[in-house]
């Protein structure tokens, strides 16, 4: 069985990214499977799309757009993002 | 003042990036790919009609092609040619050096010399002028010194990365040795004693002005990875800041930072400040974290397609590194004057906000989402003599110590035993306690004749059934003192109540606490020499102290005619606590805290 190497993108170990640790997986061609070097995880490319997405989910203002900073002790008023807008 | 938002592009030829080296190899078609990216974020900065600077690396001064290249688009659109310090690693470099190193300010003194020598010479070689603009990740004192001294025209250099330490040394898998905490997150004059400290007068000024390495966010990045929050597209990316909608991505977040920034000039008398440097690593045509290299193009052109908008709308002024610096000595007459930041949360959807100040007296931050609890602290006054690099006790950490680092060190919250490095304030009723930390609040800011002022909207704290309501303002002053007041705004009915302010500190650069034993903690007179057995001294006295030799700091306490506590910790619990306490029944206390050189 022939060594492990990397994706043809570098994804990141999305059970790591959750921790703030940067670290890329590495492709075992014989499980067609990512797998992490520094933690357990191991998962399909399919898997590794779905967790990143997961990851998004403290991202509460992801696709939003701030409409004003309002005053100094108010919080941020958002407006949904219009795609293609800036 | 006129409203100024400033931005600095800065682009760099690395023909040699060490990300794609390492990652295919140095023969592996990277100097062509690498020149490829220059030229992309040239001419789409130039499409939408900014300014950029060119800073030239060690390698591209070998490329007749890169020196045409800068020449042509300093002539054309005004571009400044400058010289990086970054990107040294190439092969004429390694052969000459005798070194992977690569952080000039992780060389010995000799070998900074030399290569600072060496560049400059080459570029003068090449251009027939000396640069205006230079930088790295980070320019310790001593780097700047030396070239301020050999060549005078250079007023302008990248001189820090805000925040990047121990957080950013987490996240790469505990390999990314860039220890620079503690700095200022905007452009300031760095003093020539310690290159992360404003200075504080003409004598201390290093004749530089310095500007970060990128903008970040003020919030995002204290509490998690540095490196996904910044003014920088594929930092946005790689924090996974991005979403697909009709089969285009969007990065909202981007925008509202650069927004974020732009609000800024409310506390700064107009002036806001924003920059963006993609090394071009990051758009690595074979696409870098998940994101494909279509969208890493994408989010770059988007990003300056913004600030060409804005540009367009007269609301940004593109300058190059050497036009601000002139630019930035002209808006700031004084020293004194600190930098502020009243930040929100723009990303986690929290109504969170921190508020930040740099003077050449201290940096700071305030969580009114802990009730203006301060959770950061660093000790300009010390004007600590920090060297770094190979022969020195630093060869890697430039970071400037914290007295206090909440998230470093804990905060309020701690597992069961010990406490964690904050200042804040206790109230108690009838044998009751409550932590200000645990009243969520917002705050609004005051220019004063002497400073700046922060004053919280009230929090309540109840105790023993007694509703107890407390306005919280924080003065800073332009000579460095820092004075709380803690107002009492409800009718008590004649009940008394005690007050704590207190400081929790310790120091360092990282999580961990070096040996304490040089501490000295006291009260007035009466002292304690720190030995891990959490002694105190309480007294009714007027100032209440620690002096801290390892970080040349001495912290004073004092101001409400109170009872005064100086404690050590114990083994467990490697902190320092100072306190003034005070019962009142209306009314308010008010306290100070100041920051000063000791040995």
């Amino acid at each position: 069985m022939a060594q492990a190497t990397k994706g043809k993108l570098n994804y990141r170990c999305p059970s790591c990214f959750m921790r703030d640790i940067d670290i890329d997986m590495f492709y075992d061609s014989h499980t067609e499977e990512y797998y992490c070097l520094r933690c357990s995880f191991r998962g399909k490319r399919g898997e590794v799309l779905k967790l990143n997405q997961q990851a998004r989910y403290r991202y509460k203002a992801l696709k939003l757009r701030v409409a004003d900073f309002g005053e100094d002790n108010e919080p941020v008023s958002f407006k949904p993002h219009e795609g293609g807008a800036q | 003042m006129d409203k100024v938002f400033a931005v600095n592009i800065i682009h760099r030829p690395e023909l040699s990036p060490e990300y794609a080296e390492k990652a295919y190899g140095a023969g592996s078609g990277v100097r062509d790919e690498s020149l490829d990216i220059f030229v992309f974020q040239q001419q789409t900065a130039h499409k939408y009609g900014l300014k950029t600077t060119i800073q030239m690396t060690y390698a591209s001064l070998f490329s007749d092609e890169v020196v045409e290249l800068a020449k042509h688009d300093a002539k054309k659109y005004g571009d400044e040619i400058g010289l990086s310090l970054l990107g040294l690693p190439c092969k004429q470099f390694r052969e000459k050096y005798k070194t992977e190193d690569f952080c000039i300010w992780m060389f010995d003194k000799k070998d900074k010399e030399a290569i600072v020598d060496d560049a400059f010479s080459m570029f003068f070689d090449r251009f027939g002028f000396y640069p205006e603009s230079t930088g790295s990740y980070f320019l310790d004192a001593y780097t700047i010194n030396y070239i301020k001294k050999r060549y005078p025209s250079v007023k302008c250099a990248i001189a820090t990365c805000w925040e990047e330490g121990p957080k950013a040394y987490h996240t790469c898998n505990n390999s990314w040795y860039t220890f620079m905490d503690g700095g200022p997150w905007n452009p300031w004059i760095p003093s020539v004693v310690n290159s992360h400290c404003p200075a504080a007068s003409k004598e201390d000024d290093s004749g530089i002005v310095a500007i970060p390495h990128l903008s970040r966010d003020l919030l995002a990045c204290f509490d998690g990875n540095g490196s996904n929050f910044g003014t920088h597209p594929q930092n946005v990316l790689r924090g996974m800041i991005y979403y697909r909608d009709k089969g285009r991505y969007e990065y909202p977040y981007l925008y509202n930072l650069i927004d974020q920034y732009r609000h800024l000039e409310k506390y700064n008398d107009g002036y806001s400040y924003n920059m963006m440097f993609v090394g071009p690593g990051w758009l690595n045509k074979r696409g870098r974290w998940e994101a494909p290299y279509s969208l890493l193009a994408q989010s770059y052109d988007d990003a300056m397609k913004y600030y060409g908008m804005l540009k367009q709308r007269g609301e940004l002024w593109d300058m190059t590194m050497s036009e601000f610096a002139d630019f930035y000595r002209a808006r700031h007459e004084d020293y004194s004057t600190g930098e502020c930041a009243l930040w929100k949360d723009i990303l986690y959807g929290s109504n969170k906000q921190y508020f930040w100040y740099a003077s050449p007296y201290l940096r700071t931050c305030l969580d009114f989402n802990q009730g203006g609890a301060m959770i950061d602290l660093r000790p300009y006054a010390a004007r600590l003599e920090q060297h770094t690099g190979i022969g020195t006790d630093n060869v890697y950490d430039a970071s400037y110590p914290y007295l206090i680092q909440a998230n470093y060190r804990a905060g309020y919250f701690t597992h069961y035993a010990g406490a964690g490095t904050v200042k804040s304030c206790r109230v108690s009723y009838h044998g009751k306690q409550a932590d200000l930390c645990l009243c969520r609040t917002m705050a609004r800011y005051e220019k004063t004749a002497t400073g700046v002022r922060l004053i919280c909207d009230p929090v309540t704290v109840t105790l023993d059934g007694l509703d107890i309501v407390i306005e919280s303002v924080f003065e800073f002053e332009k000579n460095g003192e820092v004075v709380v007041t803690r107002r009492i705004v409800n009718n008590l009915g004649g009940e008394a109540v005690t007050l704590e302010e207190y400081f929790t500190g310790a120091y360092g650069t990282t999580e961990y606490q070096k040996d304490m034993t040089s501490v000295t903690l006291g009260v007035d007179d009466s002292k304690l020499e720190y030995k891990y057995m959490g002694r105190s001294i309480t007294a009714e006295g007027r100032v209440v102290w620690a002096n801290l030799p390892d970080v040349s700091t001495r912290i004073e306490m004092g101001g409400c005619g109170c009872v005064l506590t100086a404690s050590e910790g114990i083994a467990f619990s490697p902190v320092y606590h100072l306190s003034l306490q005070k019962t009142i029944s209306k009314g308010e206390i008010k306290t100070w805290l100041k920051l000063q050189k000791a040995n």
